[in-house]
């Protein structure tokens, strides 16, 4: 069965990172215009076949968060000032995104 | 004491541990090194060891586990008496395995009274309609009886009522003042709206009437303790659902599904509502996942192959396990049997205690705030 992680405190580091510390005392810095682009919804990447849709090059480059919140106890909602907002981070996602950084 | 270093040939501080006195300190350093593999953090630290009564140099304890379901609970035994086994002088070494589940917390307006004793409520839910939530309902509540668990089996799914029918169940004659006293099968109490009415005869009931048969299961039946009480949800994410997630503290969801694209597109709303309502879900259960016939052993994937692999994958969540599809599982539910009575060591039953093994772990790990981290947080950007 699959190790669950969660998260032990999140904050905001300066105006382009987000900081997560998890509950393996794992301690991450997240670019936010990165979290951005790989946005997992279904309007930035294809359901059936998981080929991207976004095209990266339309992220204004000063994207940041407006808000961000809880989605249940496994992952994260986080609502952007380009208006985008439908993609949710599992912690799963997330710890996927640090090991490819 | 060089006597005895000599004798025993052992070095000097082994030596000197022997006429050490037993103390429960002595005894519990000694259990320190048994980690609790999905709470990584040892016996002792984590509370589990009670009661150390040490009468000249015999030792008996207690470990006390968060549920009596733990699949570790005998490998913790073993481990602890070689532990203590290795302590020089001990005597005689008798360890108790016993349970108390963190009791759930009590509803704000003090409805649930009924449920005042149960533990945990597990809610089995899919979203999408014949993925065999029923059948997975009733082999789960097996599965965790079985285990030494003590279960409630609530049949929600006032529409279709199935229980009753694959379990033989009776029906309920007492009550306990203004509670009703749930009939049991094989020490599984469950409620079910057939139960209440003839069998073939069609539940036609408009929404807030339904909602209300459902309250009332969760109201006004004496549950009595319990360390599971498994909610056999209806299909759908309409009123039902919300009325029950309402009423009583749900601990968790379990999600069922089959492997097709069309039943994850369902899935996804089950698991988006129980985020609505902050229910954290346990993990996925995969049915019909491969048919095995009877001419070969080649697993034949009817239905697509991965689909709760791949819905796990996109939400973080555990996989708890698959269930082939066999006709074995229909035959005995004829039967109003499970198929543990058919063969407790066949391969569809080792994999169904399988998955309720891994709910239990997965339950014990969202329950341990060091573990699961935040239950919830809200962060404005500046």
């Amino acid at each position: 069965m699959k190790e669950y992680i969660g998260i032990k405190e999140i904050w905001q580091v300066d105006n382009k990172t987000l900081g997560i510390t998890w509950t393996d005392d794992k301690e991450c810095k997240y670019d936010v215009a990165m979290l951005r682009k790989k946005c997992p919804c279904a309007a930035c990447i294809d359901e059936m076949t998981g080929k991207p849709l976004l095209d990266p090059n339309t992220v204004p480059s000063d994207v940041k968060p407006t808000t961000i919140d809880s989605v249940g106890r496994y992952g994260m909602a986080i609502k952007f000032s380009d208006g985008h907002s439908t993609g949710i981070y599992s912690y799963d996602l997330m710890r996927r995104l640090i090991e490819n950084t | 004491m060089g006597i005895i270093a000599r004798l025993t040939g052992k070095d000097k501080t082994q030596s000197s541990k022997k006429i050490l006195e037993l103390t429960p300190e002595l005894i519990k350093e000694a259990l320190t090194g048994i980690i609790d593999p999905d709470l990584h953090e040892n016996i002792v630290s984590l509370g589990f060891v009670r009661d150390i009564v040490i009468k000249d140099s015999n030792v008996s304890l207690s470990i006390n586990l968060t549920t009596p379901a733990c699949p570790v609970k005998e490998h913790f035994k073993k481990q602890a008496e070689e532990a203590l086994a290795k302590i020089p002088g001990i005597g005689d070494i008798q360890i108790t395995m016993t349970a108390v589940s963190p009791t759930a917390p009590k509803y704000e307006n003090g409805e649930v009274s009924s449920l005042g004793r149960v533990k945990n409520i597990l809610a089995v839910a899919s979203g999408k309609g014949g993925v065999g939530k029923s059948t997975t309902s009733i082999h789960l509540a097996k599965a965790l009886a079985l285990s030494g668990a003590k279960v409630g089996l609530m049949d929600a799914d006032v529409y279709g009522p199935s229980i009753p029918h694959a379990t033989g169940v009776g029906t309920p004659t007492e009550m306990n003042g203004k509670l009703l006293i749930p009939p049991s099968k094989d020490g599984i109490k469950m409620v079910s709206i057939s139960m209440f009415a003839s069998a073939d005869g069609a539940q036609i009931l408009r929404g807030p009437m339904a909602g209300n048969v459902v309250k009332q299961f969760l109201t006004q039946v004496d549950w009595g303790e319990l360390d599971y009480l498994i909610i056999d949800y209806p299909p759908g994410t309409g009123d039902i659902q919300l009325t029950i997630s309402q009423t009583a503290p749900i601990t968790a969801g379990v999600i069922v599904t089959t492997p097709q694209e069309m039943a994850l597109i369902d899935v996804r709303k089950a698991i988006s509502m129980f985020n609505t309502m902050k229910v954290p879900v346990l993990g996925i259960i995969e049915n019909m996942s491969y048919f095995i016939c009877d001419g070969c052993d080649k697993k034949h994937y009817l239905f697509n192959h991965g689909g709760g692999h791949k819905i796990a994958n996109e939400f973080g969540l555990p996989f708890l396990g698959e269930i082939p599809l066999e006709p074995i599982i229909g035959n005995e539910s004829e039967k109003q049997r499970t198929v543990f009575e058919k063969n407790s060591s066949s391969a569809i039953s080792k994999a169904i205690q399988d998955i309720s093994d891994n709910a239990v772990r997965a339950l014990s790990v969202l329950q341990n705030k060091k573990i699961s981290g935040l239950e919830s947080f809200h962060l404005t950007w500046k």
